[in-house]
């Protein structure tokens, strides 16, 4: 290190010390390095300064810049080079050689005779800076050998006060003492207050309290802390004791500020065995506050792998285990070093790994090597039931249209196998098959799911939707009163019974028993009570009423209620079909006025009636259809808001109105000139059954508006144009295409795919395919593509890059190779018939 | 997520009354309105551990990765359970030492 340093000198700059500059000038130099704490500038600057003139101020200076020099050198354990530099300093500006931290450097170099024989030049300090000196070499004194202090006189405070202080140390180090017991802790005050004001060694008594303090009162152990002034005679015990009474773990960081011994003693305190030292030393070196980045799980891994002998009670694998699916690369290294791991143990973290890597395919392939080997065990059926319930949501949150996938509907199966008590799935699965009209799979799966639990309320509700769904009202509502036995005040049932009633009237009605029809609408009359369904139950009454003129006043009171001229001539119209009666006698006997202009708010109405009806309803489309003119007329004559509009067009875009769509969406377009939503309806209602025939121009139109859509935050409009134009097939939006940069032919992509399946897998083949088309539309077609992993792979292959000659019509671009013309995209066609372009209903909302 | 079981001061095999009490205990050692962000971890971890079926799902699909603060606090926590007197009590070589015995 002197080498080092002398080295230093010759090669410094002599611009320092400006040659031949006026003191003034060179003094404010000397004093602004001082300031920024440029030591050795300001040395040589002073230095200089003192060779034309002794100043006294230039002096201070001088040594002001060597004690700031020497503190540098010590700070970074330079202790011997600093005590050197202080030994200069006291020569060069004429200042006691015994201040400052001088003997505490002697200490931690070990020279304790050398402070020591400070002792003999207390005597020619001034009378005011004696007491001060003692109390310097007081920490000297405390931990020398009595050998050592043998030549001191006898009258010395520093001997005369040394035997009251190390018993106080002494009685603050029993172990006893941590139990707080009262005798004990009488005795340390006891020890302590033999240290008096006057003595040298004062200092040492509030530092030992807060020792005594640190465990069982830490806020008094800070309080009495606070009154021991900064850089005393014992400052490493108040530097030790200011870092274990930091909150939390802060004190971890703060133990790399202090040295070996320091390290050692807060680690005591804190009641660290000796074997963990190494381990948390290593991890207090990571902590935020001094490591430049986060330690990876990778770091912390090995690290955990280090010292894992430090760590009792299996903390060691219980930290490796949860860091393990983050660094995969290191299953052998957790056998080896820490404990074997089961095979299902290992497949459950290798699909870990996988899910973190967003490697799907995967991930699914290592849960169920899971899900066989845990549910070979009786205590692992719940896991694997739990982790097929997890596969199945996984592969139906995308989903196109809520629909279970095969691949979910198999594994929930499953998971009842090893867990018939998950009342969830049974539901889920009878749910799933009533809600896409499947009622023979969903009785089936409803008689099982009931004969274990009877009287579970929402079964029996599911029981009371399946019959009404099959038309068997009258078992539903049979089914809905044995739910009111078990919850009576329960309002959806009390509706469903309702509803059961009337549609069983509707059935009587066009079955043309008008006497059994009533009954059944006196029943529902019982459940029903919010306006529209009284009014409902007028119409219908009306309907199956015999006697002409007591029928028609029934009809002409329900349109009356429900509001004229549309909305009543809708719901009408819509019995009417239910019931089989012609619609034009029927609007006249309700007295219906099909040329009285229509109000807004009875437009609104009727698009709300529309939006209560299923999807593209057969009986709504023959109702439109005969509204349709006055329809037409009040779209044109009114002016409504643009949020009825937009409900206006939604609801006749939804039930498959074109050509009213069109005129609403364009109606709208005149007052609100590009507005994406009314652009996107417009286009779904002209290609939306067949976005093959959209042109070019088109879809760049729509592609354009697709990234409006998403500047103006409009994710819905956004999500629908992607879908539309991606059934068109011209690529994805948001791709700039460019024809010219094509270079790669369809036989090039699949001879390059064919390679990147053979190289790679069809896991990674998967996956990247998945990383390309979206999960959505990726789920889409694994559901619709049944077979194996591996058929899945090839069927994408043939899908995206087929054989033999390029198809005529829209350039198709291969979804997800990588080539140096990287586009896509081509949307994947619906999922219902991937390889048939020509289908009608891809597109739906 | 910080291990819940720690959070809340429950062994891995609690069942959902301890877990439970532990939660309440935790809400009112913190409530919400003194420190939102504690509350929030507190209650976080009760929802990930609360009945016998979250508890599994947590053991299965946990990812969350420990960091060296957890561990760090682990540890001290450890040392705080251990049993009085405590044993890492400073000796008196060790204070000697640390203020400039050398021997």
């Amino acid at each position: 290190m002197s080498h080092h340093m002398s080295h230093k000198k010759k090669t410094k700059p002599t611009s320092v010390v400006p040659g031949g500059s006026a003191p003034a000038t060179l003094e404010g130099t000397a004093q602004a390095a001082l300031a920024a704490s440029r030591f050795k500038d300001a040395i040589e600057q002073f230095k200089e300064l003192l060779k034309r003139e002794r100043r006294s101020a230039w002096l201070a200076g001088l040594a002001a810049a060597y004690a700031g020099r020497a503190e540098q050198l010590a700070s970074k354990d330079m202790v011997k080079e600093a005590l050197a530099l202080w030994r200069t300093r006291a020569d060069a500006c004429n200042v006691p050689l015994l201040s400052g931290p001088y003997v505490a450097w002697l200490l931690k170099s070990g020279q304790i005779e050398q402070a020591l024989g400070l002792l003999a030049t207390v005597d020619k300090l001034p009378p005011e800076a004696q007491a001060l000196a003692q109390a310097q070499l007081a920490a000297a004194a405390l931990v020398a050998p009595d050998a050592l202090l043998a030549g001191l006189p006898a009258g010395n405070p520093l001997l005369l006060h040394r035997a009251a202080a190390r018993a106080a140390l002494a009685a603050c180090t029993k172990g006893e003492l941590a139990a707080s017991a009262k005798g004990d802790e009488t005795a340390l005050a006891q020890a302590l207050q033999t240290i008096s004001f006057r003595s040298p060694y004062r200092d040492l008594r509030p530092l030992l309290k807060a020792l005594a303090l640190l465990a069982s009162d830490p806020q008094g152990a800070a309080a009495t802390l606070a009154r021991v002034p900064e850089n005393g005679p014992f400052e490493p015990l108040a530097k030790a004791l200011r870092v274990g009474l930091l909150p939390g773990i802060e004190w971890l960081s703060g133990l790399l500020a202090l040295d070996e011994p320091g390290r050692a003693l807060v680690l005591d305190l804190k009641g660290c065995p000796p074997s963990q030292r190494l381990l948390v030393l290593d991890l207090a070196a990571r902590t935020g506050v001094t490591a430049t980045s986060a330690t990876s799980p990778l770091e912390l891994f090995d690290l955990v792998l280090r010292h894992r002998k430090a760590m009792a009670g299996g903390l060691a694998q219980q930290i490796g285990l949860r860091l393990l699916p983050h660094v995969p690369q290191r299953l052998d290294a957790f056998r080896t070093s820490l404990v074997p791991l089961a095979p299902a143990e290992q497949e459950r973290l290798l699909a870990l790994a996988a899910e973190l890597k967003q490697q799907d395919e995967q991930a699914e392939t290592h849960w169920l090597r899971f899900v066989k080997l845990s549910g070979a065990t009786l205590a692992g059926r719940q896991q694997a039931a739990l982790v097929l319930r997890r596969l199945a949501d996984s592969h139906s949150q995308h989903g196109f249209d809520g629909k279970l996938c095969s691949h979910a509907l198999a594994w929930l199966e499953q998971s009842l196998d090893f867990d018939p008590a998950d009342r969830g799935t049974h539901l889920r699965l009878v749910r799933d098959a009533r809600c896409h009209l499947d009622l023979k799979q969903a009785r089936t799966w409803l008689d099982a799911a009931r004969q274990r639990f009877p009287d579970d309320m929402p079964l029996l509700l599911e029981a009371v939707e399946i019959a009404l769904a099959a038309g068997a009202f009258k078992k539903a509502a049979g089914l809905a009163k044995q739910v009111l036995q078990v919850d009576p005040i329960n309002p959806r049932v009390r509706t469903l019974i309702g509803q059961a009633h009337l549609s069983h009237a509707r059935k009587q009605i066009a079955a043309n028993n008008p006497q059994a029809a009533l009954r059944e609408l006196d029943e529902a009359a019982n459940w029903l009570r919010n306006a529209a369904d009284r009014s409902l139950l007028t119409l219908l009454r009306g309907l199956a009423t015999e006697s002409g003129v007591a029928g028609d006043s029934l009809l002409r009171d329900a349109m009356a209620e429900l509001g004229a001229p549309l909305v009543g001539a809708f719901h009408l119209l819509l019995e009417g079909q239910r019931s089989k009666r012609p619609p034009q006698d029927l609007l006249r006997r309700a007295g219906v006025d099909l040329t009285a202009a229509p109000s807004t708010a009875d437009v609104v109405a009727l698009a709300q009636a529309l939006n209560a009806l299923p999807e593209r309803d057969g009986a709504a489309r023959s109702a439109i259809k005969v509204l349709r003119k006055p329809l037409e007329s009040a779209v044109s004559a009114l002016q409504f808001s643009e949020g009825d509009q937009l409900l206006l067009c939604e609801a006749l875009h939804r039930q498959g109105q074109t050509e009213l769509t069109l005129r609403v969406a364009a109606a709208a377009l005149r007052r609100w000139p590009q507005r994406p939503v009314f652009l996107y309806l417009e286009a779904a209602a002209r290609y939306g059954a067949n976005p093959w025939a959209m042109p070019q121009h088109d879809w760049q139109r729509l592609d354009t508006l697709y990234d409006q859509a998403k500047a103006q935050g409009d994710q819905r409009t956004a999500a629908r144009l992607s879908q539309l134009l991606g059934a068109a097939g011209h690529g994805q939006p948001g791709d700039d295409f460019d024809p010219d940069e094509d270079e790669f032919g369809a036989d090039d992509v699949r001879t390059m795919m064919e390679m990147m399946l053979t190289a790679g897998g069809e896991d990674a083949f998967l996956d990247m395919a998945r990383q390309q088309l979206g999960k959505a539309s990726f789920d889409q077609l694994r559901r619709e593509i049944k077979g194996s992993k591996q058929q899945f792979a090839r069927a994408l292959l043939d899908l995206v890059a087929p054989t033999g000659p390029e198809p005529s019509g829209p350039a198709r671009r291969p979804p997800f190779p990588k080539v140096t013309a990287p586009k896509p995209p081509a949307r994947p066609p619906s999922p219902r018939s991937p390889l048939a372009p020509n289908q009608t209903d891809l597109f739906d909302d | 997520m910080t291990d819940p079981y720690r959070l809340l001061g429950v062994p891995e095999s609690a069942d959902d009354d301890t877990i439970r009490a532990a939660y309440l205990a935790a809400l009112r050692a913190c409530p919400p309105e003194r420190d939102p962000q504690r509350f929030e971890q507190v209650r976080a971890a009760f929802e990930a551990i609360a009945t016998a079926p979250q508890r599994m799902a947590h053991r299965l699909f946990d990812t969350s990765a420990p960091t060296v603060q957890e561990l760090l606090e682990i540890l001290s926590a450890e040392w705080r359970d251990q049993p009085a007197p405590q044993p890492g009590r400073p000796t008196e070589a060790s204070l000697y030492r640390l203020l400039g015995r050398h021997d």
